[in-house]
């Protein structure tokens, strides 16, 4: 099947097969490793990525899903060699330990920034309400986004 | 001397591969690509117990892209046990690589080797198992009994021992009261997010590489070893990028498998579990049922107490005496406690592996200690602090049984300074509130080492020259688990050598080249046993660095300044020399090199010590519990990087927040596993987690590195028997199982009623 679509600002048309996820598609077929499987039922977030401007779990889409839609992965933060502010503020912040889950809660959170960029406390935590970390308590995560919008 | 003024040491930078992780470019194993690589899935067993009557592959064997297929019979038989990290240590070996006797709900019964990963799962699915089932025992008190099914040949008990100090039956007679409680707690799986995974690759000569993210590459190598029957030097194991552990990457469990099947093929192998897998087909933290029993007088001294511990190996042995052990160990040192006997008993049941988990027996000893201390002080009514604080060991305090000295012990400071911090006795004294939510306060305190000292052989060699453009190079057999090792190392090295860390070149473990390190990342032992070798290493070469500074400056050894990358005599102070110049000097003027190669052997074994202070929010309509507010307590000595210590704890908060409340391996009569994905196994996740709140009491340990002491296991320790016994205070309940899920409340609280009827 042809899959026709966007990823971090790039057109691809690609051929896949009709049980693909789109997980397998972004790291199989265009080597974006930072999208990670962690349970391969939408439960850990580690595959989060942005579609069409929502944060989606592409272990549980299928990759023709995923047809004339616009694809962001961590890949496709850093513009022009500068990192995106969430990605510094992680830094800053601590808020990264083993790394594993560090690019789904990045997609998450940036998902949540660009339909709210006032964010409260409450609802950072409800954007990475679908990400798991067994390393940071989210205590530092959720400050790190904090920080972005009062910047 | 300047004293107290650290540059580097306490400050919280960023770990080291921070950029490459938050822009993803990091390849963790299952990233990385080799070429040629075929792809390997494991057929774990779906019954408990059973024999295997016959293995028919015709079918997967016959799918297109399968390479290769391997079962017990065509692979080797040698026994081995996957705890065993140092040459010599005497234990059960009682595991294969591929069972031909099922004995859990998740045994290793073949690998399939494809093309493609998809492909070996296809393959998998295909196998057919004819068993011929056995009685199925989950409970390990079912597992004491003398007639029931024997899982392994030579029984069903594999550890016994009995520890006392004092004279316990004098204590209980003189008792004014007894306290007793039996409490269950469960299997625990680590989550870590990144699931198990290896890759191992065969070369021209006959060596085999492994990738892995594990915690102890020489136990990995000395392990595949054995179960390959290979010489040690012909097998190479690099610590890779590490998805997170919690001990569950401890014991080598991919890595003899993945070097048997790409030794065979003869080509490159990645061996992936998913999460199913992971949770039932790796380890698990044992579960433990344990009975205590305290004798106090009427003013709340504790003079004795008795507990009788019982642990679930799981199917197989591992580790099974040494988690007893460790419980019997911290159960001595929290308490003054003249009088008291451990008693513990580990036993096999058709269920998963017990193997390390964050904390190694802590969570368990304390989870059932810290609760019947709490039971105590209700029945006493008195306020659980003022009981602890009667009864806490002090700094310095010998260990009752023989043990290391505990050290700077400063639990008492962490529950006075906690419970101020946390306005404990505002909250303890609040009025009890009525109606569907109450609210409810609870603490509880817990120890843990620092290493080996005292138990096995605790050393580590590392080696550091410094380079000619003025940085250093610390060759050493460290593992970076996520927690900021790497960094921390570099902190204390850049801190003794007056350099920025960033100069500062500290690989991770790789056996080819990695100077010797006899236990890996085990047992708190990094920040205190490999972080007082760092010191030692970089001491010592900033002493040879003097020594030909002063050749090369003409002057005496005392008469040499060294600071910030540069070195003068006091004689000449407007001539200041690099560091890099003197190495370059030493090279060509005195054919020698800047460079010290040490064995450190750690010289004691202090405690560290912890008191969390939990606040809950109890929905009584259903039983749900929320941890509202928290306040984590810990004397660390002293934090090499702040940052990392307070992410360590708020992790470890999580960890335990999740052990009291929700996370569990459910496993059914049959054996079968019922919480085998995220969806049927909950962790806590952002919106469930308070505030966590860290304060640190650093009053620094004689031999840790400027004072430090560890922190990544104790943190996980302390928050569990403090949600508890919240819930318990709160709603006058006693909880005796855990995790405290709705169903258990709402089932205590119905009890209650009864019980205040009936009355």
């Amino acid at each position: 099947m042809k899959l026709e679509f966007t990823v971090n600002g790039q057109d691809y048309t690609l051929d896949v097969n009709p049980d693909d996820r789109l997980l397998d598609v972004l790291r199989d077929k265009l080597g974006l490793t930072s999208v990670k499987e962690g349970c391969s039922e939408g439960e850990c977030g580690a595959c989060t990525v942005i579609m069409d401007g929502a944060a989606v779990t592409s272990c549980t889409v299928l990759a023709i899903q995923a047809r004339g839609k616009e694809i962001i992965t961590v890949e496709g933060l850093e513009k022009n060699g500068e990192l995106d502010e969430l990605q510094k503020s992680f830094i800053k912040n601590g808020a990264v330990q083993c790394g594993f889950c560090t690019p789904g809660m990045l997609m998450s959170s940036k998902a949540l920034l660009m339909k709210n960029p006032n964010p409260t406390e409450e609802e950072i935590k409800r954007a990475i309400e679908g990400n798991l970390c067994r390393c940071t308590g989210y205590v530092k995560i959720i400050k790190a986004v904090k920080d972005v919008i009062e910047g | 001397m300047k004293k107290n003024k650290l540059k580097y040491v306490g400050k919280s930078i960023p770990i080291h591969d921070v950029t490459e992780k938050v822009t993803g470019r990091l390849k963790y194993v299952g990233d990385i690509e080799l070429h040629g690589m075929l792809h390997a899935r494991l057929l774990l067993s779906d019954i408990a117990h059973g024999k295997i009557k016959r293995i028919d592959t015709s079918k997967a064997e016959a799918l297109p892209g399968v390479k290769a297929i391997f079962t017990y019979e065509n692979s080797p038989n040698t026994l081995y046990n996957s705890h065993v990290w140092l040459e010599g240590m005497e234990i059960i070996k009682d595991e294969r690589l591929f069972s031909d006797k099922i004995r859990y709900y998740g045994d290793r019964i073949a690998a399939v080797i494809a093309e493609d990963a998809k492909t070996a799962k296809k393959a998998v699915d295909l196998i057919k198992v004819e068993y011929e089932e056995l009685p199925v025992i989950t409970d390990p008190e079912e597992a004491l009994k003398e007639d029931v099914v024997k899982i392994h040949s030579p029984g069903n008990v594999t550890f016994s021992k009995e520890l006392e100090c004092g004279n316990i039956d004098e204590g209980f007679e003189k008792a004014d009261y007894v306290f007793e409680d039996r409490i269950t707690t469960q299997k625990q799986h680590h989550a870590a997010m990144e699931p198990h995974v290896c890759i191992a690759a065969p070369d021209p000569f006959g060596n085999i590489t492994i990738w892995s993210p594990c915690q102890v590459i020489f136990q990995v190598r000395l392990i595949t070893a054995e179960v390959l029957n290979m010489p040690l030097n012909k097998i190479r194991v690099i610590k890779a990028p590490m998805g997170g552990s919690f001990g569950g990457k401890g014991q080598p469990i991919l890595e003899p498998i993945c070097a048997f099947l790409a030794k065979e093929v003869g080509t490159p192998i990645k061996l992936q579990m998913d999460r199913v897998q992971t949770i039932i087909g790796t380890r698990t933290r044992n579960a433990v049922i344990g009975k205590v029993k305290t004798a106090v007088d009427s003013k709340g001294n504790i003079l004795a107490r008795d507990i009788d511990i019982l642990v679930d190996n799981g199917a197989y042995f591992t580790n099974g005496s040494a988690v007893n052990m460790a419980m019997a160990k911290k159960y001595f040192r929290l308490y003054r406690i003249k009088n008291q006997r451990y008693k513990g008993t580990s036993v096999y049941t058709n269920t998963p592996i017990g193997g390390a988990c964050r904390g190694y027996g802590s969570p368990q000893i304390h989870t059932i200690t810290e609760i019947n201390i709490d039971n105590i002080a209700r029945s006493l009514n008195m306020d659980p602090v003022e009981l602890r604080l009667k009864n806490l060991v002090h700094p310095y305090d010998e260990d009752p049984i023989g043990g290391p000295n505990l050290g700077n012990a400063r639990v008492i400071d962490c529950v006075k300074k906690g419970a101020e911090a946390f306005k404990w006795k505002e909250k303890w004294n609040r009025p009890k509130s009525k109606g569907r939510f109450v609210k409810g306060v609870g603490m509880a305190c817990s120890t843990h080492g620092n290493g080996y000292h005292g138990a096995y052989p605790d050393f580590i060699t590392m080696s550091l020259r410094l380079t000619e453009d003025g940085g250093a190079y610390l060759k050493s057999g460290i593992h970076d688990l996520g927690c900021g090792t790497v960094t921390s190392i570099k902190q204390i090295v850049a801190e003794v050598l007056d350099i920025h860390p960033d100069k500062i070149l500290a690989p991770e473990g790789d056996t080819m080249i990695s100077p010797f390190d006899s236990a890996g990342t085990q047992a708190s032992r990094v920040t205190f046993v490999c972080g007082g070798c760092a010191k030692k290493v970089a001491e010592l070469a900033k002493d040879k660095l003097i020594s030909y500074a002063a050749k090369i400056l003409n002057c005496s050894k005392d008469d040499i300044v060294v600071e910030d990358g540069l070195v003068w005599s006091v004689n000449t102070p407007h001539y200041k020399v690099s560091y890099g110049s003197i190495v370059t000097e030493t090279q060509n003027n005195f054919e020698d090199s800047i460079e010290v190669t040490y064995t450190y052997k750690s010289p004691s074994n202090p405690g560290v010590y912890s008191a969390n202070f939990a606040e809950v929010e109890i929905d009584t309509l259903t039983g749900l519990v929320r941890v509202v507010d928290f306040l984590a307590v810990h004397d660390v000595g002293k934090a090499i990087n702040k940052g990392f210590v307070e992410g360590q704890i708020h992790g470890g908060v999580q960890m335990g927040i999740g052990y009291a409340l929700s996370e569990e391996i459910t496993i059914d009569k049959k054996g079968r596993i019922k919480s085998d994905n995220f969806n049927r196994y909950h962790i806590i996740n952002a919106p469930d987690m308070p505030n966590v709140k860290v304060l640190l009491i650093e009053e620094g340990e004689k031999d840790g590195p400027f004072g430090a002491k560890s922190v990544g296991e104790i943190a996980a320790v302390a928050s569990t028997p403090a949600v508890i016994n919240a819930i318990n205070n709160a709603l006058d309940i006693k909880i005796n199982s855990l995790p405290a899920t709705p169903e258990k409340i709402i089932k205590a609280l119905k009890e209650k009623e009864r019980t205040v009827n009936r009355i």
